[in-house]
């Protein structure tokens, strides 16, 4: 993880961010321990419980488990958990707004389709 | 007789020492007695200087107590208000980068307060209860300026065990009200 920062949310929401990018990169798969605490907050140069409380936003999202004197650990199931997550905000959020442009610019399927746009990338888990 | 004359000064002037002397001890000069508040922030003050200890959390997280927190208390603004940091002992300074957060303890109105300027990006505000023994103080939220939607610091405790010795527990809210809780064991650090 880089230690570098915006200043839109707090630390700890985008330690989570960061954590939920590496399980959806597949970086971090299900069953994988989180970096320790220790070791992120020593790397990202932040108070331990800042990393603390990101963590614990995953626990409360069910994303991942502690396991009492072990750790945290990514749940099973985590993954889907995300894409789904991820795809409902692409619906509601931005779908809206891209259908909006499709049908101003009377674009069809078809239009889109043959557009060259560059093929999905595989997650690393899909390879 | 001339002896007596220059004798009965003497004396009268170290009565009069003796008199003002006395009533400053047991009536200080037109001050009401001081107030809970005032007690408490006393109190807190004694704890200037720089402490080391480990802090266990709730959820519990194992390796959190592995290596000390240091916390460091400052009088200052000449006794008007009291600092609080909170800091991984070790951490090298870097004022673009850190998030340690600071806790500004003051009395308002008779009252006691602190604000914790949260790297959450709020700043809560909270009031100091009567303490039972003196020793121990609690923080209960009032109100916070800044946004709550990543959750906020909800309560917090010191507990003076001896001049060495104290104790902190502070409580931060998630969102959807779950908290967490720190409870910090703290020696003073030469």
């Amino acid at each position: 993880m880089d230690r570098e920062w915006n200043d839109n949310q707090p630390i700890y929401r985008q330690l989570r961010d960061r954590v939920v990018a590496m399980i959806l990169d597949g970086v971090l798969k299900e069953g994988d321990p989180l970096p320790s605490v220790r070791n992120v907050a020593a790397e990202s140069r932040v108070n331990p419980l800042t990393v603390l409380k990101g963590y614990q936003q995953l626990v409360d999202e069910g994303l991942v488990e502690t396991r009492r004197g072990r750790g945290m650990f990514v749940n099973a199931g985590a993954r889907n958990l995300l894409l789904q997550g991820e795809r409902q905000k692409f619906l509601e959020e931005e779908w809206p707004r891209i259908h909006a442009t499709i049908q101003r610019l009377g674009l069809k399927a078809n239009d889109l389709l043959d557009t060259g746009a560059p093929p999905a990338q595989p997650s690393k888990e899909d390879r | 007789m001339n002896t007596l004359r220059h004798l009965i000064p003497v004396a009268l002037l170290s009565l009069s020492v003796a008199a003002v002397a006395q009533s400053n001890a047991h009536h200080p000069a037109d001050q009401p007695a001081p107030s809970d508040a005032q007690k408490s922030f006393t109190e807190l003050k004694t704890l200037s200087g720089s402490w080391l200890g480990p802090v266990k959390v709730d959820p519990p997280m194992p390796e959190m107590g592995n290596k000390p927190t240091r916390i460091t208390l400052r009088v200052t603004s000449r006794g008007n208000a009291l600092v609080h940091e909170m800091k991984e002992d070790g951490a090298p300074e870097d004022p673009t980068k850190y998030d340690d957060p600071i806790t500004m303890l003051y009395l308002e109105n008779d009252k006691l307060f602190l604000t914790h300027y949260c790297d959450a990006g709020n700043r809560p505000r909270m009031l100091a209860k009567p303490s039972p023994d003196g020793k121990t103080i609690d923080f209960d939220f009032v109100d916070l300026s800044g946004s709550t939607k990543y959750g906020h610091m909800m309560h917090a405790r010191f507990t003076v065990i001896d001049a060495n010795h104290h104790l902190e527990d502070w409580t931060y809210m998630m969102p959807g009200d779950k908290p967490i809780h720190a409870h910090f064991d703290l020696q003073r650090a030469q």
